[in-house]
């Protein structure tokens, strides 16, 4: 059985104009130990997503339908109070981007360590706590002595240890790392990716990991699923999704970052911006960004379809993967495009969007 | 830099700042119009008569003699005698500004133990009707001009339900020594303080409240608040412990400042509720130009502006560990 079972999940927002759809009808399986990578644009779901799993995110919000099956738990179901007592952190815990906002600032690392400890276990010590914090601290390379630094003194990469050291505190059945490398130098990132992949096997944890970065998946993940406006477009072992994508959006992921390997290689970004998720309208969500949109990717949405191996895809075209891998790697497809809808072109000369920006939606709690 | 050492450096700066305060002060007052005699003139005092007073007060030397004796003087606690009661100020001001401060002093410490409160959770409870509701009503207080507030309770309070006395710091009057205890232990002094420490509460509760829930505000979008959540802490730590702890920072060099007001601003209520005040004896003495007791009176006020930012610095020290010690 896996560990995590979400079907058709569905998380909105309140918005103004009505409901913005941050995750819309996402179904996904996580088994233990395994790590699945969340890739997409900023404002594609891919926070709103994992946060869910724990139901962490703004008054706002709310989780419109699906389920969430953690463990046999039905989490969708869970009162906050149990959801806090026993799901949160102790059994899911998170990695923020950038670790040295994750910890409050006046209280030490320590005594931050040792308040999640004892306030999940009940009746461990204050000195046994402590031990503990001192022992994840000299797990993670940092001195143990350090534990009773405030967060500000330490850098970058060191409050990211710390920051795994919290996460693994409670020995968690699932992590969720929300670009945890993003706000470090490459070299810094490298290390600490492979500290969290070591941890995580030793304590046997699955992993969520959420990134706008390719070459971080590849090295870190067993599957990657690929967001866009809310929904996975893509999803297959990393091998397949780095070497063998059919959608048009991971093909064009793929094209926008840099393969050290092949030096020449020009980047290619897509261009235009994530959808507008208030209410969107039928059809693919991709398609006024897709090169390879027809008449079809305009009026209907795509089903997922299945191409062996776990490898599920939500686009028309899957089926001429030759054809759209080919075209995909060229500079001209991309550029050359006319964005936006085919009718719409001849009056507005292409604007891709004119509706608000989510940009900023995953995260922003107010 | 060690706590031991910014703590020595803070006092240096303290010394220099209360020598520029001296300072300005002594100009202040030698440029005022008018001299202590002038209210006498019309009460036919000769020219001669003028003189030997001016003389006798000290107000013929060169200025910089002047200025001599005052610093002088002040370093030996010494204000001098008011040029009105003919008594050493110093036995005029103290009690009038132990009143105060024991008056603004409650007036203070209830509108911040209610504004942080009640700020916190306006900020944690965004959006909801408790917040608004909560907007209006410090508005409210906020926009009453003290001497309203201050009639209006003693009217519902006193010639309304006659729970409390309407006037003056004790039933019995008489003179105002005594002991500390003597003076304001007593249930009596606290019947008679009550109305006015309410008043000036409700004045002064605007600026935390509002301030707190602006800084919870902005401390709840930190992403340590959400890592809070995750871990699975009860709302209440989140709140108290994490989130209220971290916005009250700001509110530390605000009270500092409010401090120093309050002592001055005080005089409107001490008005109503004749409380013998600084307030009021400030006022009094710059109408007769009573220049000693004047001084003494913005002496003492600008010293707890100086000396309660001094503590507002030790206590970030204490609050905020990224303070550095510079």
């Amino acid at each position: 059985m896996s560990l995590l079972e979400i079907t058709d999940l569905q998380t909105y927002y309140r918005a103004e104009g009505g409901w913005v759809r941050a995750t819309d009808g996402v179904s996904l399986s996580l088994d233990h130990g395994e790590t699945i990578g969340l890739v997409g644009e900023s404002g594609s779901g891919k926070t709103t997503l994992a946060k869910s799993i724990i139901r962490l995110f703004p008054d706002n919000a709310e989780i419109h339908g699906g389920s969430i099956e953690f463990d046999g738990t039905e989490i969708t179901e869970l009162s906050s109070k149990e959801l806090r007592n026993r799901i949160r952190w102790k059994e899911i815990s998170m990695i923020p981007q950038n670790a040295m906002n994750g910890f409050d600032p006046v209280y030490t690392v320590g005594e931050q360590i040792m308040q999640v400890i004892r306030h999940h276990e009940d009746g461990t010590s204050k000195a046994e706590a402590r031990t503990r914090a001192r022992e994840l601290f000299d797990d993670l390379g940092i001195d143990p002595d350090r534990i009773d630094d405030y967060p500000h003194q330490f850098s970058g990469g060191m409050a990211q240890r710390a920051m795994i050291a919290l996460a693994l505190a409670l020995e968690p059945q699932l992590m969720l790392a929300d670009e945890p490398t993003t706000a470090l130098d490459v070299v810094i990132q490298d290390r600490i990716l492979e500290t969290i992949k070591a941890k995580q096997e030793a304590i046997d944890s699955a992993m969520i990991m959420i990134t706008h970065d390719m070459s971080v998946v590849s090295e870190t993940c067993d599957r990657i699923a690929v967001v866009y406006g809310g929904r996975v477009v893509e999803i297959a072992d990393a091998e397949t999704i780095i070497m063998n994508p059919r959608h048009p959006y991971t093909l064009g992921l793929r094209n926008a970052f840099p393969d050290i390997s092949s030096e020449d290689e020009e980047l290619i970004s897509i261009p235009g911006t994530p959808p507008n998720l208030v209410d969107p309208e039928e059809g693919c969500r991709f398609a006024p960004r897709c090169p390879f949109a027809e008449e079809e990717c305009w009026s209907v949405t795509p089903e997922p379809q299945s191409y062996g191996d776990g490898h599920i895809v939500e686009c028309h075209r899957a089926d001429e993967v030759e054809l759209l891998q080919e075209e995909a790697g060229k500079k001209e497809t991309w550029m050359e495009q006319d964005l936006g809808k085919p009718e719409e072109l001849s009056t507005d000369g292409g604007e891709p969007q004119t509706g608000r920006s989510t940009d900023g939606l995953e995260g922003d709690h107010e | 830099m060690g706590l031991r050492e910014f703590v020595i450096r803070r006092l240096v700066q303290l010394v220099f700042t209360f020598w520029a305060f001296f300072t300005i002060l002594f100009v202040l007052f030698r440029m005022v119009p008018g001299d202590p005699t002038s209210m006498f003139l019309l009460d036919g005092m000769t020219a001669e008569q003028r003189e030997q007073r001016i003389a006798e007060l000290g107000l013929d030397q060169p200025l910089h003699i002047q200025y001599i004796n005052y610093i002088e003087q002040l370093l030996t606690g010494d204000f001098g005698q008011s040029f009105i009661y003919r008594e050493p100020v110093i036995d005029i001001i103290v009690v009038r500004f132990m009143n105060t401060i024991v008056l603004m002093g409650t007036a203070l410490v209830i509108a911040y133990l209610i504004g942080v409160t009640f700020g916190a959770l306006m900020g944690w409870w965004r959006g909801s009707r408790f917040e608004r509701g909560g907007i209006v009503v410090t508005l409210v207080a906020r926009s009453s001009p003290e001497f309203w507030v201050g009639i209006v309770l003693l009217s519902v309070f006193v010639f309304w339900l006659g729970w409390f006395p309407s006037s003056g710091m004790r039933a019995t009057g008489g003179d105002l020594g005594g002991g500390f205890v003597q003076r304001y232990g007593s249930l009596d002094f606290l019947r008679h303080l009550f109305l006015p420490a309410l008043t000036g509460a409700i004045v002064y509760l605007a600026t935390p409240t509002l301030l707190m829930r602006s800084t919870m505000l902005d401390v709840l979008k930190a992403d340590f608040i959400e890592i809070k959540k995750a871990e699975g802490l009860p709302e209440r730590t989140v709140l108290y412990k994490h989130a209220a702890r971290n916005s009250v920072l700001p509110l530390v060099t605000v009270m500092a400042i409010a401090t120093g007001a309050a002592m001055g601003g005080s005089v409107v209520i001490e008005t109503v509720f004749n409380w013998p005040g600084m307030g009021r004896e400030m006022v009094r003495s710059v109408n007769n130009n009573d220049y000693p007791v004047a001084m003494a009176a913005f002496f003492l006020m600008g010293s707890v502006v100086i000396i309660m930012n001094f503590v507002a610095d030790l206590a970030y020290v204490y609050l905020d560990p990224r303070v550095e010690y510079e």
